[in-house]
């Protein structure tokens, strides 16, 4: 059995982390799937999927370790007009810190329910906000 | 807390006017934004907001002569400022190669309150000092409209920067000292041109709408502190700049964070984000 759906997310700021724990959770319940896998896939490159705890000091921490990492002010070759779009892509940040996040996370599926640990939520990162972002949830399974 | 307003924005992209994906495609052809994509209103309003800005001033672009259609035309603009008249200021724009152009414009500014023209020389084919765009300078003398002019070199399809060379509006500035009209972009790379302008003609405005190459920290930089010289927009030209983004080509929240951390008075920054445009609307 295969279920896909479609998250449309508009978020409101540069950086932000928008919790998807109860999608997820839904999507699961929904597709009919006892035993199997399911999957949180972002279908952009500047917004990563995480995993982590939702304590608003760890959000924090996160986000200031993010920025430690990759500073914005940094002269990076992406800072340029991109002719194949006709714009500006100043957002070389946000594609670093995708790729340091990872675009998914994946979590069993059994008995008709998400297997996750107590302390484990899943997020999507947005590194070049405000946008219109679109996440996948998948359930693949019997 | 003072106004900050965009003084220019593209609503080619807006939702209300991309009902189709026809449409959607033109748009993306005739501006040479070439992967943009749909922006629902709540997406504009949470841009504004990251980025601090009250209200857009929106403009469309008549290409009636040349394209056989409006990009957005002025109807097109009552319905989207009327989705928050608060947020939204909508100019008209005229085809000047329309044999009906000035009705349009009249019909623009006294039928559908549209607050300014938007004129694209580089587009539309013309010279600042065409004799057709006489009746077009009047009428909006006449009901105390701005004009925004495209100036210096555009990065759309089918435009030849001849006509928008910032110098060629000198002449406009001479004959009519009560219009008030910003050459759009600093008329960059006439960045100088457009300064010396400014400096002698109190009736012309610009915008920072300008991010042609680099972060927007870096262009800035490059070209208010090391082609212009440091202090003179603080210093001489502070009442005629205002911000404009350029929006969805070029990056609002970048380029006015950009803006604010420029070195600039506080009260230059305040004229500049906003206070000036609002003088320049009248």
């Amino acid at each position: 059995m295969f279920k896909m759906e479609k998250v449309v997310i508009l978020t409101d700021q540069y950086n932000q982390m928008v919790l998807l724990t109860d999608q997820l959770r839904k999507v699961v319940a929904d597709s009919g799937v006892q035993n199997g896998l399911a999957a949180v896939i972002t279908l952009h490159t500047t917004t990563g999927i995480g995993v982590n705890e939702r304590v608003e000091c760890l959000e924090s921490d996160i986000d200031e370790a993010l920025k430690r990492l990759v500073p914005e002010d940094l002269p990076y070759a992406h800072a340029r007009i991109l002719p194949t779009y006709g714009s500006t892509a100043g957002n070389p940040t946000g594609h670093i810190k995708s790729m340091l996040t990872g675009n998914n996370c994946l979590f069993p599926v059994a008995e008709g329910r998400l297997v996750m640990g107590d302390a484990q939520d899943v997020y999507l990162y947005e590194f070049d906000g405000p946008a219109k972002r679109t996440v996948t949830i998948t359930v693949m399974g019997d | 807390m003072p106004v900050t307003i965009d003084i220019h924005t593209h609503p080619d992209f807006f939702e209300a006017v991309n009902s189709d994906l026809d449409q959607l495609e033109y748009h993306r052809q005739a501006l040479g934004l070439y992967h943009a994509t749909i922006a629902p209103l709540q997406h504009v309003f949470n841009q504004m907001n990251c980025a601090g800005i009250d209200r857009l001033v929106l403009l469309p672009l008549d290409l009636t002569t040349i394209d056989g259609r409006p990009v957005v035309s002025n109807e097109e603009m009552v319905k989207i400022t009327a989705l928050a008249p608060e947020r939204f200021i909508g100019f008209a724009s005229v085809d000047p190669h329309r044999p009906d152009a000035v009705e349009a414009l009249e019909h623009a500014f006294a039928d559908l309150h549209l607050a300014g023209l938007k004129l694209h020389p580089s587009r539309q084919k013309f010279y600042p000092t065409d004799s057709e765009l006489t009746p077009i300078y009047e009428c909006c003398l006449r009901f105390n409209k701005p004009i925004l002019f495209h100036a210096g070199i555009s990065l759309e399809p089918d435009t030849n920067s001849k006509y928008a060379r910032p110098e060629g509006f000198e002449e406009v500035a001479i004959r009519y000292p009560g219009l008030r009209f910003c050459l759009a972009h600093f008329g960059w790379p006439w960045v100088t041109e457009t300064a010396a302008l400014l400096l002698k003609y109190p009736n012309i405005y610009t915008d920072t709408g300008l991010l042609y190459f680099d972060s927007a920290r870096e262009f800035y930089d490059h070209v208010f502190k090391t082609e212009l010289g440091e202090h003179w927009i603080d210093r001489s030209l502070r009442h005629q700049v205002m911000f404009g983004s350029n929006n969805p080509r070029f990056e609002q929240i970048r380029m006015i964070d950009a803006l604010r951390h420029i070195g600039w008075r506080e009260s230059t920054l305040e004229l500049v984000l906003g206070m000036n445009a609002l003088e320049f609307l009248g």
